[in-house]
């Protein structure tokens, strides 16, 4: 298998079929562990996406769990990120993408129905980037941003949301004494997680995050890891990664995209140490992506 | 107080979370068949058919928990590509787990023997074989302490009173014969008291194993077959 | 011996030669044009320079020093021999010297010279001499004396030109206010249309084709500009010469510069600034306006500098749009006549609304204008050089006051906010 990785791509190319398997949702190892049997916050049924006239996602279906941390993993270009950015409709920025086919529940409803406010879907569905953005701004100023957009100014209810973020982002002991200095004096990582901090300022239920350690250094990077174990205690968090590695490391489920198709999906155990694709195992071995 | 056992570099987090299920399994298997282990030897000692019950019933415990910490170990492997004494952890945690789980089965043996031995009178006092089991008891117990309070040293005196123990096992086993040739009555005893001095044998190189193993992981180097002096 | 030779031997070949004439000859282009532009500055510094400085006066009041060129009207200059003498006199110092009365200035002259239109409200200028007189011993007929005891028969060679005495207060005045004014239009303008671009359109052709089309009117001459205006919002607005029509010509001038440089300083906004203030549920205003616009803002003025620049030097697009050669008035100068207020109460509210709207609806006077005049439309000689060399000396000195002054103001925006 390793003398001939390029035949790889050929005779695993997905078909219908060997997607039809993977997607059954009563995978044997989703439904073993009970720690799974957590109830759906995301139903995703048959999403085809496009940009312009391409399609970029191929009729993706799979629930996302509530309260565990779901990875995203796939080679460049398969359609991870687009899936994420669904999530919270981030896609709409972009001129000329439109959902094909399907449809996205986020507790139940169609977060593409004309009816939604995708402001107030937003507020729900939080969002980390790749490249921590923290505003130029004080790091005060960071994390009530939201709270000051949906109008709410009182300095009490303020000052207690910033150190209850700042704590959720285990962030607090490091600038509790500098809160109103420039959030850009900050290292890489403490920005990250000042942008989690911020994420988790307005409250949502979800948490999605973009690879949100491909900027940051190993240290930086285990840090924002052990966040997340520490955030999936209250919010359902997805988690798109390039770095399989981090898949492993801080996910419960691991769902494998290519080519815009849901290869796999399994806890990630599962998915790590005996993937039932060969182009997951073949991914995950590091032999192409 | 330095953290018992090999402590992950992770402070805390999921590694961390696995690590430390992967020690606790393992002291739990070390404790249990530590705990197997001298109830098989009272049986004998004691002459008590139903200690001998007792230690093939949680047998299949630790199985089950050799089992679990392999899967505990691979998943750990996988999902964290652990490197450096995590990755020596790994690998030692595997073995040390499947040598107790010999001694285990060891266990198992000497209480099948004791319940056979205590069917008939004693062919003589028990001496050598307590000496014995005091020996490897000991070698076990110190061999998880080694691992516990990761004494490196410790394992190395470990590994000489196997030396101990071989040579009582001979010197009972030529008497044990003796015992035979002059009497063939004594036949069923003295092979029964042979199989546990073999199994006391046994359960010390198991101990030697552990030792060596204790050994590699904290000072990475394998002392395995090094048997110069 | 051999000579010392190695792979890396310099050699004498056609590539180095090439090589040294073209740095010379660029180096030699670079010195050139910077040769031309110090003659031109120094120029205008050592002819005008001595104007200005000359003309500081210390008053009696406060704020004890005072400058008849910067802040005085222009007046009309005599040159007139008497007695055999040439003497120059401003129009003020003129006719009190000779004594006769003043003729009523004539009213606004939207046109050029000759106009002599002497203000006798303005201050004496310094270059007057008082003039020593001493008692005319009357010879043989006796002439008619003037209330000051001169004979205006003594006065020959007798020659006026027209502002070359004075000061220029209301060309700075002007000059100061439509930059100020149609900075702030077409700030406004530009960048709301630049966000409109690059922050709400669709991109397509559509789209495209407005960009280009505004890219190309920064192409159109500036006289263009200015008969557009005088089209559009001195005739059909019926607006008149006014600051207002001349603000929005301007506006109109340098608007593609504004919206292209403002869309280029939207576009050097991080992206993730803005997905970041959208992913925590902001709209694309409050977006824009708050996590945008003011990182933005620093590149836009920057770029403004030189639509500042341009604005304060362009005479076409202003010369039937805003500007008068003369104007007898400041735009604040203004008196409301009771009768054009509502009867009652309430009338005296619409006092301020009143004053702002003849405020803009007032025309000034312009430096580049006043320039174009005192050299092209009256006579050239010794007597008209010190205006005009002042004139451009002072115009250098506003428009790099103007440029500093948001040169600061963008570096104090950028230190605050620094990403």
């Amino acid at each position: 298998m390793s003398t001939s990785p390029t035949t790889i791509m050929d005779e695993t190319t997905p078909t219908a079929q060997s997607v039809e398997v993977v997607m059954n949702p009563a995978s044997p190892a989703l439904d073993k562990s009970s720690r799974f049997n957590a109830p759906t916050i995301i139903d995703i049924d048959n999403v085809d996406f496009y940009y312009g006239q391409s399609k970029a996602l191929h009729g993706i279906n799979f629930p996302i769990k509530e309260k565990l941390v779901t990875a995203f993993i796939g080679p460049s270009g398969c359609g991870k990120s687009t899936l994420l950015r669904c999530l919270n409709r981030m896609n709409d920025l972009v001129d000329g993408t439109r959902i094909g086919a399907g449809s996205i529940k986020i507790s139940g409803v169609d977060i593409y129905d004309p009816s939604v406010d995708v402001i107030e879907l937003r507020k729900r569905v939080g969002m980390v980037f790749q490249k921590s953005n923290p505003f130029p701004k004080s790091i005060y100023e960071n994390i009530v941003y939201g709270l000051r957009l949906q109008g709410i100014n009182q300095k009490a209810r303020l000052d207690e949301t910033v150190e209850r973020s700042l704590r959720g982002a285990a962030l607090w002991d490091e600038v509790r004494d500098r809160l109103h200095t420039s959030a850009l004096g900050l290292s890489g990582g403490q920005q990250q997680r000042l942008c989690i901090a911020r994420a988790i300022a307005v409250e949502p239920e979800i948490i999605l995050m973009d690879e949100p350690c491909s900027a940051l250094d190993p240290i930086a990077t285990v840090k924002v890891e052990e966040l997340i174990h520490q955030l999936k205690q209250n919010y359902t968090i997805v988690i798109v990664t390039h770095n399989m590695q981090q898949a492993g490391r801080c996910s419960d489920i691991t769902a494998f995209f290519y080519m815009g198709r849901l290869i796999e999906i399994d806890t990630t155990e599962k998915i790590f140490t005996n993937p039932s694709q060969r182009q997951t195992e073949d991914y995950i071995s590091g032999r192409f992506g | 107080m330095p953290t018992p056992v090999h402590s992950s570099s992770y402070s805390n987090g999921p590694a961390a979370e696995q690590i430390g299920k992967i020690r606790e399994t393992l002291l739990l298997m070390a404790s249990l068949t530590d705990r197997n282990l001298s109830l098989a030897l009272r049986s004998l000692v004691e002459r008590d058919d139903k200690l001998s019950d007792a230690v093939e019933a949680e047998d299949s415990q630790l199985d089950e928990l050799e089992v679990s910490l392999d899967e505990l170990v691979i998943n750990h492997m996988a999902t964290h590509a652990p490197v450096a004494t995590d990755c020596r952890f790994m690998l030692v945690a595997s073995k040390i787990s499947s040598n107790l789980e010999r001694i285990g089965d060891q266990a198992v043996s000497i209480a099948r023997r004791a319940r056979e031995l205590n069917k008939e009178p004693l062919l003589k006092p028990l001496i050598d074989i307590p000496r014995m089991a005091q020996i490897a008891a000991g070698m076990l117990r110190d061999s998880i302490s080694a691992l516990i309070d990761r004494k490196a040293e410790m394992a190395q005196e470990i590994i000489r009173r196997d030396k101990e123990v071989d040579a009582i096992n001979k010197q009972l086993a030529r008497e044990l014969t003796s015992f035979m040739l002059e009497d063939p009555s004594t036949i069923t005893r003295a092979l029964n008291l042979t199989l546990v001095a073999r199994s006391l044998e046994r359960i010390a190189d198991h101990c030697k194993n552990i030792a060596e193993e204790v050994y590699y992981l904290y000072q990475a180097r394998d002392i395995r077959h090094e048997r110069k002096a | 011996m051999t000579a010392r030779t190695h792979p890396f031997q310099r050699k004498a070949n056609l590539a180095s030669f090439q090589e040294r004439v073209v740095f010379w000859s660029l180096r030699a282009f670079t010195y050139i044009i910077l040769l031309f532009g110090v003659c031109i500055f120094s120029i205008i510094i050592i002819k005008g320079a001595p104007t200005v400085f000359d003309s500081f006066r210390v008053t009696g009041s406060f704020p004890f020093i005072s400058n008849d060129f910067l802040f005085t009207k222009p007046q009309t200059l005599h040159v007139f021999k008497y007695k055999g003498e040439i003497k120059q006199m401003a129009a003020d110092d003129y006719y009190a010297f000779v004594g006769q009365t003043p003729a009523p200035p004539p009213a606004e002259i939207p046109t050029t010279p000759p106009a002599p239109a002497p203000d006798a409200n303005a201050a004496p200028s310094g270059v007057a001499p008082v003039a020593p007189v001493a008692p005319a011993p009357p010879a043989i007929p006796v002439p008619i004396l003037t209330t000051t005891g001169i004979n205006p028969d003594d006065i020959t060679e007798h020659e006026t030109y027209s502002y070359a005495a004075g000061g220029i207060w209301p060309q700075i005045v002007g000059t100061v206010l439509l930059v100020i004014g149609s900075m702030t239009v077409a700030l406004i303008l530009g960048i709301f249309s630049a966000v409109y671009l690059s922050e709400y359109s669709k991109q397509g052709p559509f789209i495209s084709a407005i960009r280009l089309a505004i890219v190309n009117l920064a192409g159109v001459p500036s006289i263009v500009f200015g008969l557009f205006g005088f089209g559009i919002f001195v005739l059909a607005f019926g607006w008149n010469v006014s600051l207002m029509a001349g603000w929005f010509t301007l506006a109109f001038m340098i608007l593609p510069v504004i919206i292209t440089a403002s869309e280029e300083s939207l576009r050097a906004v991080p992206q993730g600034f803005r997905q970041g203030s959208l992913a925590l549920g902001a709209t694309k205003w409050q977006t824009i306006w708050q996590n945008v616009l003011p990182y933005a803002l620093p590149g836009i003025l920057t770029s403004s500098v030189l639509g500042i620049a341009r604005v304060a030097g362009e005479t076409a697009p202003i010369l039937f749009t805003a500007a008068y050669a003369t104007s007898d008035k400041l735009p604040w100068e203004i008196t409301i006549t009771p009768d054009r207020l509502s009867s009652g109460a309430l009338g005296y509210l619409e006092y301020p609304f009143l004053w702002i709207h003849d405020f803009v609806f007032h025309g000034v006077n312009a430096l580049p204008y006043h320039i174009y005049v005192v050299s092209s439309k009256i006579p050239q000689n010794e007597y008209t050089e010190r205006v005009q060399y002042g004139t451009a000396f002072v115009f250098l000195g506003v428009v790099m006051t103007i440029a500093l002054a948001s040169i600061l103001l963008r570096t104090r925006l950028r230190n605050r906010l620094k990403w």
